[in-house]
């Protein structure tokens, strides 16, 4: 494990019943300022793997470590290293667009003056601000997701967890995400992105970890998942689809 | 598909499986007894009243100020879920065999409680009105003007415009204050008449906005908060998984909650002040408080203000306690950073400052008893803010399932 991994999953098996884990030891890191791809078919474990790095859910076997730290040794410290998007958005009635940031600001700790300027930048970039006085239950569903995104980036911690984040946004608030997602992978921030957009992500992460029945069958870069696929020339799709093809 | 069976069945799941079981918890609960001592120190007054009826009371007020929201508020319970826009759209012309269900009990029910309350307010009236109207005519007024104010409100819900539902729901309001106050104050074959034209008129106007064969999303949105009510109500005996609560946007209010401290150990006191802003617990706090203001400033000059006070700060408390199951299930208060333990620390101690606001405003109006019972007062005060030392300490020793998953 390199010294600043911000995380290592080491040997993780785990899932909602002792017999029947979905996730067969399952390790991969994720350095500063990396952006890592994690694709799979429908209940390959991705959303596990992701709830178990949240904490939602308990490892049967093997450990997750964020910037060094176990959940369990300092949770507030663990928690405060990451930041997630949910694949459909989870939000308050009750609160505003602002309320929103405002409280993730707060909850991690972002002095007030960093939360007004990020704010403001993230309205712009994802064109909320004539919606940032609304309540949740007033936006589209697209609007809901730019409203996750942004909670996500409002809080700037070392890690993002990212999961199905297309789902719902037009095509400018794909690309607003996108390049927000290369700024801050640039200034030393990772990501760990799950998505089925195969074509989307290639050209932006920088590593992959190809998930199947709750195994790792591949990962690497581009060229090393070329390799364990033994195709040549193609596609992520295509290295993807060679690589679960038949595996059933 | 037989739609009266579908209703039938979702009716007795809901009260079957999702209340019934908590009503044994209800009938344990201290707080249940003491309701039951409050409705008996209650009756006592009220007799003792019935025998002393001050001179000068306001009857015909009290007659307006009580009946007229009994007459005017009405519901329907529909039992609709999000998935039949999907699985019951199909059958949106045979609907009003489903909807005949929710008609029956949403009157019925209402009519009872509101012959109730006419049976018990009849004895004041009936002493202290110079001319009293005849009990069966009274009763057989308010009955009518239920079904009207019913009829009125199962239209607004299928009103296409929301503009033209919420003018015509302050209609319904106007309609049957006139029409409950025309009685009230008229000789009765007169006001009759007025209500009879005023009735007519409001049932015809009632035709003339376009409306929905089924409004699916307002019903729905509306039985989810009828049935968030109903656990709500619960809640404040025994601890019931959360539902979603109605919103109210309230912008007046929106700078409430932005002067707590900006740190993360009170990052949940903010959220938690947002949803209490634009929850219903505000607007029944609210109304609460207005009529703890309201006996207290009628009986400040004997100790009965200073018991109703006490009373209702109580109430207030109960009230408020909800606060402690608001995001019981929240995701994102397992993945913020937030402290283990903040939850429950914020939500007592935002309970505890409103509750103690509360007491102090509602105490104001028994300083209108002059100086002479300046200490008597001051004691009432001490006294309100035990009450709300004790609901905190309550609240406090109180464990709850959320604590698990809290700490």
């Amino acid at each position: 494990m390199n010294g600043n991994t911000v995380l290592d999953i080491q040997g993780l098996s785990g899932g909602y019943s002792l017999n029947r884990p979905v996730l067969h030891d399952v390790s991969f890191q994720v350095n500063p300022g990396e952006m890592v791809g994690l694709i799979g078919l429908n209940g390959a474990g991705k959303s596990t793997t992701m709830k178990h790095i949240l904490g939602l859910m308990t490892p049967q076997k093997g450990e997750i470590r964020v910037r060094g730290k176990k959940r369990d040794e300092d949770s507030e410290t663990y928690h405060g290293s990451l930041a997630f998007v949910p694949e459909s958005p989870l939000l308050y009635d009750d609160m505003t667009v602002r309320e929103h940031l405002e409280f993730t600001a707060r909850a991690y700790n972002v002095p007030r003056g960093d939360y007004e300027e990020r704010a403001d930048r993230l309205s712009r970039i994802f064109r909320m601000q004539d919606k940032m006085d609304s309540l949740s239950t007033q936006l589209s569903k697209g609007m809901r997701q730019k409203v996750m995104i942004m909670c996500a980036f409002v809080a700037r911690p070392s890690l993002y967890i990212i999961d199905e984040p297309f789902l719902g946004l037009d095509p400018l608030g794909i690309r607003s995400l996108l390049d927000f997602m290369v700024e801050l992978k640039e200034g030393g921030s990772s990501i760990l992105l799950s998505s089925h957009i195969l074509s989307t992500i290639e050209n932006y992460c920088d590593r992959f970890v190809v998930l199947h029945q709750g195994s790792i069958i591949a990962q690497g870069t581009l060229e090393a998942i070329e390799a364990q696929a033994g195709t040549t020339g193609a596609g992520l799709e295509d290295m993807f689809y060679t690589l679960v093809q038949g595996r059933d | 598909m037989d739609l009266m069976k579908l209703r039938a069945e979702r009716r007795s799941r809901f009260w079957g499986k999702e209340v019934l079981p908590y009503l044994g918890y209800v009938l344990q609960s201290g707080v249940a007894a003491l309701m039951l001592f409050a409705l008996i120190v209650f009756s006592a007054w009220y007799t003792s009243l019935v025998q002393h009826i001050p001179a000068g009371l306001p009857i015909r007020w009290i007659m307006l100020v009580l009946f007229v929201p009994l007459t005017v508020n009405s519901s329907f319970r529909t039992y609709l879920a999000p998935a039949d826009t999907v699985f019951l759209l199909p059958q949106e012309s045979r609907m009003k065999s489903y909807f005949q269900g929710s008609w029956t009990s949403g009157v019925v029910y209402k009519l009872l409680g509101l012959a109730l309350i006419f049976l018990i307010s009849w004895p004041i009236y009936v002493r202290s009105d110079g001319q009293p109207k005849p009990f069966w005519l009274f009763l057989l007024v308010l009955i009518a003007l239920k079904l009207l104010a019913s009829y009125g409100c199962w239209k607004e819900l299928r009103m296409v415009s929301r503009r033209a539902a919420f003018a015509y729901r302050v209609l319904r309001y106007v309609v049957l204050a006139l029409c409950v106050a025309a009685w009230i104050w008229q000789p009765a074959g007169r006001s009759l008449i007025f209500i009879v034209l005023l009735a007519a008129t409001y049932t015809a106007a009632l035709r003339l906005p376009a409306k929905h064969p089924v409004a699916w999303e307002r019903l729905i949105a509306q039985e989810k908060v009828h049935s968030g009510r109903v656990l709500m109500v619960l809640g404040w005996f025994v601890n019931v998984p959360g539902r979603e609560q109605r919103v109210y946007a309230r912008k007046w209010l929106s700078w409430a909650g932005n002067n707590i401290p900006w740190k993360p150990e009170a990052a949940y006191r903010y959220l938690l002040m947002k949803s209490f802003v634009r929850s219903d617990i505000l607007g029944i706090v609210l109304r609460v408080g207005i009529l703890a203001a309201f006996l207290a400033w009628w009986q400040r000059g004997s100790n009965v203000g200073i018991g109703i006070y006490w009373f209702f700060v109580f109430l207030a408390g109960i009230q408020l306690s909800s606060l402690l199951r608001f995001h019981s299930e929240s995701f994102w208060l397992h993945v913020y950073p937030i402290a283990p333990g903040s939850r429950r620390r914020n939500a007592i101690k935002l309970a505890f400052q409103i509750q103690l606001t509360f007491a102090a405003v509602t105490w104001l109006p028994l300083l209108g008893a002059g100086l002479e019972r300046m200490g008597t007062v001051l004691m009432a005060l001490l006294g309100g803010i035990v009450l709300c030392l004790l609901s905190r300490f309550f609240a406090s020793r109180k464990k709850t399932e959320d604590d698990e998953d809290d700490e």
